[in-house]
């Protein structure tokens, strides 16, 4: 989810930048008020943390595994402030010291995951963990996940890459598989936490009233998210309809080989969607079983 | 592993090496930012772009072939991407996707290269980013290998007692619980960290070794490079 330089078109890595910068901006000056200065080695600290715990495999099917992405799981335990700052870090230690992203696309990704991602991992938590704990963490991983990874896609399509449709139908069956495992291991990992020392999580506090600011960000986050996902899955058409709109479409050629995927049997264009999709996902899942266990082989050998 | 050796490229006394971090942050935002106009077929332009990055890596003293190579770390996904445009028609795209791609981690490699990470960490700071962001990535710097570590003993320690092959439910609790103690015990070391600095006087801010120091050499460094930048990409 990582996008690097030169993926994203000037004014789409541009507008992203204008955009992270003041909301990482707000978000320092919220954790500021918020947090004790004993909090700062804490922030530093769990994000060594969330980095660290990509080392700790989850086995999620035959043969492959899984990992926590974490902000999530920051964002319950931290708070969705301090859990924006620490992800912002994260992003740019990865761009800057293990060239996992890029530097002109640092306000993209820092938008994705870092502001985006965990307010929408946090607003169902903020609304329901007090009633219904274990949905309202599950359902707050899985939206962090899915719209970070929606609205990376979101912005490729925007930027002009070509993707064509049963790639991306792919690529967004992939991220709903990975937030799906993203739930599971963070109410998991929530639960043990919890009995090893219950305070250490912490519980929303609902009587504050200027949270209404983050809730109301938060929405804007899943709408955006949501945004995102429906244009990837209605792309290419409605991608060229706005470009043409825009006066930009002039590069964009969707020539693909894949032109005429869904020539099935099915009448129904969703039915065929749908299939197109499975399959390429059943494609990419056996390649990467059967690289797996070449790999698990070869190491074993 | 990997930071051992940026780590041990960024002690250098070269003249890129000795360089204010501002001075190289804004160079690099300028070249990134040239190179992200550039048209993909323009060859001339990407060429001279390219050998000022050698120029700077010879001027650096950094080993060329390894730093080169560490850079192909972004084409595995560059070369997908890349393959699927080119698949699509979109030629010009793909060739630009590969090229500058690299080019833009090469750029930042060289820069992370000369400048040890809490120096750059300070330019970044004095260039306006917020104290509490720097601190926490600075904090978050110093204990990845720390927290990593314990991180790999538990992920020993699962293998040694449950096998590779594991059941699913076993090994999803299993991981569970080790990031769950990976979590407490960082937890507690953060507290531990906070009382050792406290003892220490610690006031809220870093303290560097060499007080960051914008000179002469500085202001010219960056407004060559940046001037000769942007007539390349103009011309």
């Amino acid at each position: 989810m990582h996008i690097p330089d030169n993926f994203l078109s000037t004014p789409v890595w541009a507008a992203l930048d204008a955009v992270a910068i003041p909301a990482v901006g707000l978000m320092v000056k919220r954790a500021g008020r918020e947090l004790e200065d004993t909090s700062i080695p804490l922030l530093g600290v769990m994000g060594a943390f969330v980095f660290a715990a990509q080392m700790i495999n989850f086995p999620v099917g035959i043969g492959t595994s899984g990992h926590l992405v974490g902000g999530a799981l920051l964002a319950f335990t931290l708070g969705a402030a301090p859990a924006t700052i620490v992800m912002t870090a994260i992003i740019a230690i990865q761009a800057f010291v293990f060239q996992d992203g890029g530097v002109l696309a640092l306000g993209a990704n820092v938008f994705n995951m870092a502001v985006a991602g965990v307010l929408a991992g946090y607003l169902p938590f903020w609304m329901w963990a007090e009633r219904r704990p274990k949905p309202a963490i599950f359902i707050g991983a899985f939206l962090s996940v899915m719209v970070s990874g929606s609205l990376a896609l979101g912005e490729l399509l925007v930027s002009g890459v070509a993707m064509p449709r049963p790639l991306i139908l792919v690529s967004m069956a992939l991220f709903a598989m990975s937030a799906l495992i993203e739930g599971a291991i963070t109410i998991s990992v929530m639960q043990a936490i919890q009995k090893l020392n219950p305070g250490l999580v912490q519980k929303p506090k609902p009587e504050v009233s200027n949270r209404r600011v983050l809730v109301v960000l938060s929405g804007v986050a899943l709408a955006l998210g949501l945004v995102g996902f429906l244009w990837a899955s209605s792309a290419p058409d409605g991608i060229e309809r706005l470009g043409l709109q825009l006066g930009l479409a002039a590069r964009t050629s969707f020539h693909a080989p894949f032109a005429d995927y869904a020539a099935g049997h099915f009448d129904s264009a969703w039915l065929r969607r749908a299939t197109a999709g499975l399959t390429g996902l059943l494609v990419v899942y056996a390649a990467c079983v059967a690289f797996a266990r070449m790999i698990g082989r070869r190491r074993s050998a | 592993m990997h930071h051992v050796l940026m780590d041990r490229w960024s002690q250098g006394s070269s003249p890129l090496h000795s360089r204010d971090p501002r001075a190289k942050i804004l160079a690099l935002l300028v070249f990134l930012i040239v190179l992200a106009t550039t048209a993909p077929d323009a060859f001339p332009a990407l060429a001279i772009d390219a050998l000022v990055l050698v120029a700077g890596i010879l001027i650096a003293g950094l080993p060329p072939g390894s730093l080169l190579l560490r850079a192909m770390a972004v084409l595995p996904f560059s070369l997908t991407f890349g393959l699927i445009s080119w698949l699509a028609g979109d030629r010009l795209r793909a060739m630009g996707l590969v090229e500058k791609s690299y080019l833009s981690t090469v750029a930042v490699l060289l820069i992370v290269g000369t400048t040890p990470l809490p120096l750059l960490l300070s330019g970044l700071e004095a260039l306006g980013v917020p104290r509490l962001l720097v601190l926490v990535a600075q904090f978050l710097y110093r204990y990845l290998f720390v927290v990593s570590e314990q991180a790999q003993h538990l992920r020993l320690a699962g293998a040694c007692r449950q096998g590779t092959e594991s059941r699913w439910r076993l090994g999803f609790r299993a991981g569970a619980g080790a990031l769950a103690v990976l979590f407490a015990r960082s937890y507690y070391r953060a507290e531990g960290i906070h009382r050792a600095m406290m003892a220490r006087a610690f006031s809220g801010k870093f303290a560097l070794l060499r007080r960051l120091q914008f000179g002469m050499a500085d202001g010219l460094f960056t407004v060559v490079i940046s001037a000769f930048l942007i007539v390349v990409r103009i011309q």
